[in-house]
């Protein structure tokens, strides 16, 4: 409908020029076509008519602005708004020329269908610094602004107003939306040491609250000169959840549009396409080269979006520009290169930022009427970082503390194979919190779950202990002793705070093993699964160079022994053999070291 | 007060009892459903109540219930002050691995959260173990229903090798951890 009011606007604006008559006639006949269909369509009528709302308008009483309102909201609620008209709209909502309740009111049903022009927003900024709104308006506006944030075309125009947008960080209120906002938007250039004083006086009457704290440490990243107070390195989610009025509605709309090209909406976790597909459309993404914001020396800044091969991006590693959506680059195998690589402190900040936000909104804050029934789609995402951490060959920090909460509410079924992989990535931690965050949650499920269940849970700590023992024996090699735990954490581990950690690991399944067999009578798949473990603890000298030998509890050994089938005597054989390789060899170095 | 107690009765061949005290009841007809129907090698019978004491009149016909399970449903006070009020009427010896608590909703914000906390202080200084299930799902329910299965097989005494109750509450019993401060 509004592109038949653009091509009437279109005809009125000909160029001049020869005109044929009949072509007049033609363009005549054309326009009363236009007018009558306009006429019969009841939204093309109410989008004018609310375009056309003035300052001052009655509003009690108004039955015509009612009706008109609510054909609109029909329409935003099921379909979303295009473009043009939530610039309309949301210039009548923040002018208030409707009045108060009516800004609430649009504001709530402004649910874009494609993208959010930020030339609305900005607008939206100004009547926001106009401040004639009532405080729930303002807040409900910031909010908005937020849930949409992905969807607004480009935010150069919203960086240059930084300032305008920072002067709000006094109102309590708006204080912690505020924030959020400003964390997705500061870039390095943003960062000015009266904006930290001004953040450290808030800090100061508040209270050390978590919103503030993330934004410091953003600022402490870019700028670590100017933001000398100490914050803790794993960031948790500190925002507070924004999106909660327009989450149904716009998963809803988008799930409708889903055949049209979308940018990226990852608020909502709509993770559709496969991620062979996820590629290409990260490829689409319609974000305008930024060459012309960022041009000062003429060099051509490169996005992620643009390069197709491993070749060009290392062409052009110089001048490659990050998203400003981190978790688009989950899934593409030449982003994460680029990520790896790079190493930019501030844009892993900005991806498990992001990461633990989803995560956390899409499994632990379940909503209580039971909507969100999308397992498959969950899946998929985690599939898809998965995929991401196999690939970086190492976890991220935020799917660790999204794990250790969630494992003490899961129930043992819930997406098993994906829990259970991710587990399995975990970096190394000291050995005082292993209990409480692993050990505890996963005795409580493994003793009251099937054998399949424990099996898997024995393969998973298995494939842990190999990683560690990997990144030890990696690590080892490069230099030192001091172990440090992850590419992106500052913790450095001893050899001996690394073997007490591993003996703790394998005492624990030791104990799972033989409890294990015991409940299940020896059933003869948690027995190969346990064998397989001890396979990688009796070779430990050998292979990862860690001087430890382990032997299998008692548990473990006489099932193994007294089994039925050949397999496991077999197996047995095998691992007792391995033990003695591995402490004849240590006996042999600990002579010749005497000797030499 | 009559108390439930657990061993004042002779058990039923291949059989065992199962006793679902739900204040809401809603879980507790589809968890009943699935626990009946759940392929296994051994009679159950599923008794439902809201709370406990039990209604006197049947406590003769009543066979010798050998699992109690308290479904708690996180997102309603009244839920957890239900569930204390009946743990007055059992005697201690249930404690001894013949009591579990269910918990639902537990994966739905911060007000479950706490709630889960008080949940498992209560279980652990009781000995018994917490449980989650995801209430919504069909495959929630089973899975759920498959692990109070497990439970009960060992509590009702059909346990191959002999592990008692006692002992698998023991492994599985609730530990409240203080909150670490992750840094």
């Amino acid at each position: 409908m509004m592109s038949d009011l653009s091509s009437l606007a279109g005809l009125v604006s000909e160029p001049s020029g020869e005109i044929d008559s009949s072509a007049s006639n033609r363009s005549l006949r054309l326009a009363e076509k236009e007018k009558r269909k306009g006429e019969a369509d009841p939204f093309g009528l109410a989008v004018k008519y609310l375009s056309q709302v003035e300052a001052g308008t009655v509003v009690r009483g108004n039955d015509e602005l009612e009706r008109n309102m609510l054909v609109v909201e029909t329409v935003a609620l099921s379909k979303g708004l295009p473009p043009e008209l939530i610039t309309v709209l949301l210039d009548l909502a923040l002018s208030l020329n409707a009045g108060t309740v009516n800004c609430t009111r649009v504001l709530k049903f402004l649910v874009p269908a494609t993208v959010v022009p930020q030339e609305a927003v900005v607008k939206g900024v100004s009547w926001l610094c106009a401040g004639k709104m009532p405080m729930n308006a303002q807040v409900l506006f910031v909010r908005w602004v937020l849930t949409v944030f992905d969807l607004i075309d480009c935010k150069d125009n919203l960086r240059s107003i930084y300032g305008f947008i920072f002067s709000f960080v006094t109102e309590e209120n708006l204080c912690p939306f505020i924030c959020h906002l400003l964390y997705l938007l500061t870039m390095r250039e943003h960062v000015h040491p009266y904006r930290v004083r001004k953040l450290l006086d808030i800090q100061a009457k508040m209270g050390r609250q978590p919103f503030l704290t993330q934004l410091l440490a953003l600022y402490k990243v870019f700028r670590p000169d100017l933001v000398t107070l100490s914050l803790p390195s794993k960031v948790r989610t500190g925002f507070k959840n924004h999106s909660s009025t327009w989450k149904v509605a716009l998963s809803a709309v988008q799930r409708k549009n889903k055949g049209a090209v979308l940018v990226d909406q990852s608020l909502s976790l709509d993770v559709k396409e496969k991620p062979s597909t996820r590629k290409r459309k990260l490829h689409h993404l319609a974000i305008p080269p930024l060459s012309s914001a960022f041009d000062s020396n003429s060099n051509k800044v490169f996005c992620l979006q643009e390069l197709r091969s491993f070749k060009e991006l290392l062409e052009n590693i110089h001048s490659i520009e990050l998203p400003a959506q981190m978790g688009s680059l989950l899934g593409s195998s030449l982003a994460l290169h680029y990520l790896d690589c790079v190493q930019d402190e501030s844009a892993s900040l900005r991806l498990n930022f992001w990461l633990g936000h989803s995560l956390q909104e899409e499994f632990l804050l379940c909503p209580g009427d039971g909507s969100s029934d999308n397992t498959s789609e969950a899946r998929r995402f985690l599939s898809t970082i998965l995929f991401s951490q196999q690939f970086l060959q190492e976890g991220f920090s935020s799917t660790e503390s999204f794990l250790y909460k969630f494992l003490s509410v899961w129930d043992g079924s819930l997406l098993r194979p994906q829990i259970l992989d991710l587990l399995s990535d975990i970096p190394l931690m000291p050995s005082v919190y292993m209990h409480k965050l692993l050990f505890e949650p996963l005795k409580q499920l493994y003793f009251t779950s099937t054998v399949f269940f424990k099996c898997s849970v024995i393969e998973c700590l298995n494939s842990m202990l190999v990683k560690w023992l990997t990144w030890h024996s990696v690590s080892a090699l490069e230099g030192g002793l001091d172990i440090s735990l992850n590419s992106n954490s500052t913790m450095t581990m001893t050899l001996s705070g690394f073997m007490d950690s591993v003996m703790e690991l394998v005492r624990f399944v030791g104990l799972l093993a033989s409890e294990g067999l015991r409940l299940e009578n020896c059933h003869v798949l948690l027995l190969n699964q346990t064998l397989a473990f001890y396979e990688t603890v009796c070779d430990m000298f050998l292979k990862y160079s860690l001087p430890l030998i382990i032997m299998p509890p008692a548990g473990v050994f006489y099932p193994a022994l007294f089994a039925t089938d050949s397999v496991s005597v077999d197996r047995l054989g095998y691992i007792m053999y391995r033990y003695r390789k591995n402490l004849t060899l240590a006996k042999k170095q600990e002579q010749q070291r005497e000797e030499g | 007060m009559a108390l439930l107690t657990p061993f004042s009765k002779v058990p039923e061949l291949n059989t065992a009892t199962v006793l679902l005290v739900e204040n809401e009841e809603e879980l507790q007809s589809k968890l009943a459903n699935a626990l009946v129907q759940y392929k296994k090698d051994f009679n159950v019978n599923v008794r439902l109540a809201r709370k406990l004491p039990l209604p006197v009149e049947n406590k003769e016909t009543r066979p010798r219930i050998d699992l109690i399970v308290f479904v708690v449903n996180l997102l309603s006070e009244r839920s957890l002050q239900s569930v204390e009020s009946s743990l007055a009427h059992l005697h201690s010896d249930c404690f001894l691995g013949k009591v579990c608590f269910l918990v639902t909703d537990a994966r739905c914000g911060s007000h479950t959260q706490e709630r889960l906390v008080s949940v498992r202080k209560l279980a652990a200084s009781h000995q018994s173990p917490v449980l989650c299930a995801e209430h919504r799902t069909v495959d929630g329910v089973n899975a759920a229903a498959v692990r109070l299965l497990n439970i009960l097989k060992v509590s009702a005494g059909m346990s191959p090798i002999a592990t008692t109750a006692l002992y698998l509450s023991s492994l599985t019993r609730c530990s409240v951890t203080s909150d670490l401060e992750e840094d």
